[in-house]
């Protein structure tokens, strides 16, 4: 079963990288743009993005740090990674992350409720080991789970990027908020897959917690996986609310802080990641009250 | 019995709701010995055992394992205790050895010779590595004791475990918890329907109706020297019976006397003596049948066959 999942998510990624490929090789020259202009239009459009009269401070941070990129870029002849790079696909991974969550849900919402389906829980819950124990290493294994689905999402990426494409020799820039530099694409990879496997973690959590609480893994896989596709939406339909600040969706995706798609404009790392935790103790204390205390008659 | 109950029930109670399912039972368990928990359906029998074994929190009451209670130590007192409750549920997609490897690394220290031994012992070395899935009941039941025997338990507690045995099966079955309780002294406490199953096995016999503890009896207390003596007139025998010291009962056309054969010669002679004419001398043995349905009031006990 999970290894069934892990082979799925490789065949995925090859077949995307393979399609992207193909459009880019059908579609018009512009897929291939000198970096040159791409750092111009950078600049340009960043320029406008400024002008905007209600940008919040991190928003206009990211901007400001755009053009300085783009700018040490043309001032110091250092080109960028074509799209159709290894490294820049290595780098967009995080797009792929849902695939990641969705298999992630899938064994969570599973993991706990399939063994009060099988009847086993009363073979594991007579064990000189404390149920509180018995839950944490099920939820360890499903954040493991998560984890070697990511590294596998990486992985499986650079090799597809590496077959269809190829390595390009552009340079990746940061901007520290004071200066420019040169960083390794793997790094900027992994933050970024790191920052968005919030939204991994949190959304597997809930399943976790409708699995124990429900007993019922088609529940707890639907609810969480429906949850996942209209959650986002609803940040839009609450955005002018002042609850938009405190719902759980508006704060998953970390990497919105860094690749500059703010879901709302007034949020900072530091709250985002203050709401993350206080949703996660709370999908954690209601998991183990009710299994600690759950009598057992299956 | 004199020794130390390795395992104590003190007040036990639990209310589901409104209901209270157990009332207050309190009951001891010694080494070696092999108790038989009876009951009708819906007598509480399965949610005893499930307190017992920390399934299910007691309203009232504790549960006193080789003196740490499972409310309290849980982990303490629960690895001195091997469980069957119902169906042995496994992993159907696991063999039957990974099932097992899985359970043992739940307790401390089992090695892989011990769980090979525990495989001899229930007769499953010829199908161990293959899926639970293809098992029959009766295999399953067997895989249930070996991981109920896995780490070598001080008690064990077993709901229904000949279910799914073939008389051969159940035999063997029996045959081998009469060993391990003499020879391990291990507590055994089996739940059962069965009623002869139950007599064949069992030291001592617990009753539950109700959610009430009605009874508790020793299995040779059932079985003693009972004789069933017809005679004419009735009257007289009576009195001629009362009369040189054994209480007699009446029983049909004549009396049930408690005692032992080496006194019924005599007491025949006395009773030729006096003019009884006797029609028939014949031991008694109620059943434990008979005696369950007079103790629950019956009826209910037909369904409970079915089960």
């Amino acid at each position: 079963m999970t290894w069934i999942m892990a082979a799925l998510l490789v065949v995925v990624v090859f077949a995307g990288i393979g399609i992207t490929k193909w459009m880019n090789s059908t579609a018009t020259e512009n897929a291939n743009e000198n970096w040159r202009d791409i750092a111009q239009a950078e600049i340009a459009n960043s320029m406008v993005m400024l002008e905007e009269p209600d940008l919040s401070e991190p928003q206009a941070d990211y901007y400001e740090g755009r053009i300085a990129i783009a700018e040490h870029r043309l001032a110091n002849d250092i080109p960028s990674f074509e799209y159709a790079s290894m490294q820049q696909q290595v780098i967009d991974t995080h797009m792929m992350m849902s695939l990641v969550t969705l298999l992630a849900v899938i064994m969570a919402g599973g993991i706990v409720a399939s063994e009060f389906s099988q009847g086993t829980i009363k073979m594991l819950l007579t064990r000189p080991v404390k149920r509180w124990k018995i839950l944490t290493s099920k939820y360890i294994t499903v954040l493991l789970f998560a984890v070697v689905l990511t590294v596998i999402l990486l992985i499986s990426t650079a090799l597809a990027g590496l077959l269809f494409f190829g390595i390009s020799d552009g340079t990746l820039l940061v901007w520290n908020g004071s200066e420019v530099s040169e960083t390794s694409f793997w790094l900027e990879a992994l933050k970024l897959a790191a920052l968005k496997f919030s939204s991994v973690w949190m959304i597997s959590t809930f399943a976790f917690m409708l699995s124990t609480v429900f007993r019922s893994s088609s529940l707890a896989i639907g609810l969480s996986i429906f949850l996942m596709f209209t959650g986002i939406q609803a940040v839009f339909l609450l955005q002018n609310y002042e609850i938009v600040k405190y719902y759980l969706f508006t704060h998953t995706d970390l990497t919105q802080f860094f690749t500059g798609n703010f879901m709302i404009s007034d949020i900072t790392i530091q709250m985002s990641i203050v709401v993350l935790a206080v949703y996660f103790l709370v999908f954690m204390a209601i998991s183990y009250w009710t299994f600690g205390r759950r009598d057992i008659t299956a | 019995m004199a020794e130390q109950a390795i395992v104590q029930i003190k007040n036990l109670s639990k209310t589901i709701g409104k209901k209270k399912i157990i009332k207050n039972l309190s009951l001891d368990l010694h080494k070696g010995e092999i108790t038989g928990f009876l009951g009708p359906n819906g007598a509480g029998k399965t949610t005893t055992i499930r307190m017992m074994v920390g399934l299910m929190r007691p309203t009232e009451g504790e549960v006193w394992i080789d003196g740490q209670s499972v409310q309290a130590d849980f982990e303490g007192s629960i690895q001195k205790v091997g469980v069957i409750v119902e169906n042995p549920e496994m992993y159907k997609y696991m063999s039957g050895y990974k099932n097992l490897l899985h359970f043992s690394r739940m307790h401390k220290g089992i090695s892989k010779e011990r769980i090979d031994e525990v495989v001899k012992q229930v007769g499953m070395q010829n199908r161990i590595n293959e899926k639970v899935a293809s098992y029959s009941l009766g295999m399953r039941q067997r895989l249930g004791l070996a991981q109920a025997l896995l780490h070598d338990p001080k008690f064990l507690i077993l709901d229904e475990p000949t279910n799914g045995l073939d008389p051969a099966g159940i035999r063997e079955f029996r045959i081998y918890l009469q060993k391990i309780a003499k020879e391990n002294g291990v507590a055994i406490f089996v739940s059962s329907h069965l009623l002869s199953e139950i007599e064949l096995l069992c030291d001592r016999i617990a009753i539950i109706q109700n959610g009430e503890l009605i009874d508790i009896k020793n299995v040779n207390d059932l079985q003693k020297s009972r004789y069933y003596i017809q005679a004419e007139p009735l009257e007289l025998a009576g009195e001629v019976l009362t009369g040189i010291g054994f209480p007699a009962v009446l029983h049909d056309k004549g009396y049930l006397i408690d005692s032992g054969a080496e006194h019924i010669p005599g007491a025949i002679n006395l009773l030729v003596g006096a003019g009884v004419r006797i029609f028939a001398v014949q031991p008694y043995r109620e059943t434990l049948e008979s005696q369950f349905l007079e103790m629950t009031g019956g009826g209910e006990i037909a369904q409970t066959h079915t089960k």
